[in-house]
């Protein structure tokens, strides 16, 4: 008897937290098949006002010089936060920059930003893109100035901080907040993982498993990334990004660039840091034959003699039919994060 | 009459000892919980003239000609040592000194312990703690979006710039707006995850006299850095040769020649 009444009493306290904390639960929890964020929540409690505040700046061109570029310009939510059809993001001016706009989701499990990893603090992040000559061409605080002249932004920061004063941190923690709840853990893979009923076809099983084999040493855990840093064997051309080595300087990080994750990976296109492949099937392609021996190439793509990986037509079709299942649709229309 | 004047002479010796001692023990006495200001002044030069911005030209070990515009550095953890061998420290001080805004020459450091100090630490840039540090602790002249125009922070490789020295010179190639300018940008913590070059810098000076800290004095160490030894140290700058550097490699040769530039020209103890 004496057990059951702490056992309520336990489940009685349990569901009043619950209540108490159901509005930051439901714009941001850790999805059951993902380790912990790295994203140190406490420093920057997300609150509703917070998110709000966050999405209205996400979406505002008031972060540009001239008013037209906004994050989501380059960071478009049906393609899982990209730049939809580009292979390089263009910016301010319709000026180009020289890499392909990563896709925005998960980001409270990332511990490094950009395909190089030069920011490693989310909150830091804004920074860049808006400073960039080629994309919004703006000073941070010339964008705070400009707030604090609007009828819209001071009531906002009030609510969400408690005063209406704009200040730099305030600004970057209030994206934060926003870009965290972009989480996409709720493909038809995750649905499978999880097991909430969804089968995956032989096809698509297949696929697994061959990804596990081949591709996960890199592509690992329920992120699809090891987040390390690898040069692929592109053929470097272009702007002969150097990548890693702009931010260590050390020859043995020439070329390489962080792995990315692959969560819906089948509508981010264009890939590669400069988007040089416009389908899967270039990809795949290219890890099985296109590999080339460039300086510093990974030796998982250099076994035993043979670059790349060994993978025929048919194995490299499963893989993709795998990939699609990456695919989360619940995040890619989900209402919380359109711009109204 | 001889003897006489010999005395008298003997009278005076005595009398200016005797007054120079009165005058050493008017200095106040250190009391335990007693505190002041110490400030640090930053005359910054060009060899013997003082430096003007924009205006004027000088040249360095090299023989080229050139200006300055924007002559900008941080200065952080700032330490004194006693005379008997006891250091204070000055954590969580992060001074940006800016040559084209008079107010920032003078930094200065409150609460200082009533002591004698003989010895200055300090560095040329911000910690690498700092550096990774939260958001919330990026205030005053660490917040990243207090800059403007003069920015001191690398957005694309997350980071303070130590040093900027911005300028022209004939020997420069012209940029897109037909300027033969030079910028060269001093930064790199060390890395995050990553080694990476670490232009952090450290200097340690004897004070030529001691800094006397009392309740009713607040002393002032007047400090002179030489701008010419940024271009002519350990390493020999050339601007022909070196005249953009936006990244931590290209800049360690020359943070281990501005790690030289600053003396300590005299204390003022008033």
């Amino acid at each position: 008897m004496k057990k059951l009444i702490c056992i309520s009493i336990a489940l009685l306290t349990i569901a009043c937290s619950k209540t108490e904390q159901a509005k930051p639960e439901s714009l941001f929890s850790i999805p059951a098949n993902f380790p912990q964020p790295v994203y140190d929540l406490k420093k920057n409690p997300i609150s509703s006002d917070g998110f709000e505040l966050g999405k209205a700046l996400f979406y505002d061109g008031i972060l540009s010089k001239d008013g037209t570029i906004s994050c989501a310009e380059c960071h478009s939510q049906p393609y899982g936060f990209t730049h939809h059809g580009h292979d390089l993001s263009h910016g301010i001016n319709n000026l180009k920059g020289v890499r392909n706009s990563l896709p925005l989701q998960n980001l409270a499990w990332e511990s490094e930003f950009f395909w190089d990893g030069g920011v490693g603090d989310l909150d830091f992040v804004p920074i860049a893109p808006i400073e960039n000559p080629v994309e919004m061409d703006e000073s941070t605080g010339n964008v705070l100035e400009k707030l604090r002249k609007t009828q819209r932004y001071p009531p906002m920061f009030k609510k969400a901080f408690g005063s209406e004063e704009i200040t730099g941190a305030k600004f970057l923690q209030a994206l934060s907040q926003f870009m965290i709840t972009l989480v996409s853990a709720n493909s038809r893979y995750d649905q499978y993982i999880r097991n909430e009923g969804e089968v995956l076809t032989k096809e698509e099983l297949e696929g697994m498993a061959l990804f596990r084999q081949k591709c996960s040493s890199c592509h690992a855990g329920e992120l699809f990334t090891d987040k390390s840093y690898r040069n692929n064997g592109l053929t470097i051309q272009g702007s002969m990004d150097v990548g890693r080595y702009r931010i260590t300087e050390n020859d043995k990080d020439k070329y390489k660039f962080r792995v990315p994750g692959l969560r819906n990976v089948a509508v981010t296109l264009p890939y590669m840091h400069d988007g040089r492949f416009y389908t899967l099937e270039a990809v795949l392609e290219h890890y099985a034959e296109g590999v080339q021996n460039t300086v510093n190439l990974d030796p998982l793509l250099n076994q035993n003699g043979k670059r790349g990986i060994q993978l025929s037509k048919e194995e490299q079709s499963r893989i993709i039919a795998f990939l699609k299942t990456l695919t989360d649709e619940t995040f890619l229309k989900d209402k919380r994060f359109i711009n109204q | 009459m001889k003897r006489h004047t010999a005395f008298l002479a003997y009278i005076f010796f005595a009398l200016t000892f005797t007054l120079t001692a009165c005058k050493k023990d008017e200095v106040e006495p250190v009391g335990a919980n007693d505190k002041n200001n110490l400030t640090l002044e930053f005359d910054n030069r060009a060899g013997a003239q003082k430096l003007a911005l924009a205006t004027t030209s000088y040249k360095n070990g090299s023989g080229e000609e050139f200006t300055v515009t924007t002559f900008n550095y941080f200065i952080s953890n700032v330490a004194l040592k006693k005379s008997d061998g006891t250091i204070v420290k000055f954590p969580n001080q992060y001074f940006l000194i800016r040559q084209a805004d008079e107010k920032t020459l003078t930094p200065v450091l409150k609460d200082v312990p009533a002591g004698d100090y003989k010895e200055i630490t300090f560095l040329i840039g911000v910690d690498s703690t700092k550096s990774v540090s939260n958001i919330a602790e990026r205030t005053g002249v660490l917040d990243e979006t207090s800059y403007g125009t003069d920015n001191m922070y690398w957005a694309w490789n997350s980071g303070y710039i130590f040093l900027k020295f911005e300028g022209t010179s004939p020997v420069a190639p012209a940029n897109s707006a037909g300027v033969k300018a030079f910028q060269l940008h001093i930064g790199g913590f060390g890395g995050r995850t990553a080694v990476t070059p670490n232009n952090l810098r450290t200097v340690t000076l004897s004070l030529p006299q001691q800094a006397t800290v009392r309740k009713s004095i607040a002393p002032t160490i007047h400090l002179v850095s030489d701008i010419t030894r940024v271009f002519d140290g350990v390493n020999k700058i050339s601007l022909s040769a070196t005249n953009m550097v936006h990244n931590p490699k290209d800049a360690s040769p020359i943070a281990d020649n501005y790690k030289n530039m600053f003396i300590v020209d005299h204390v003022h103890n008033d």
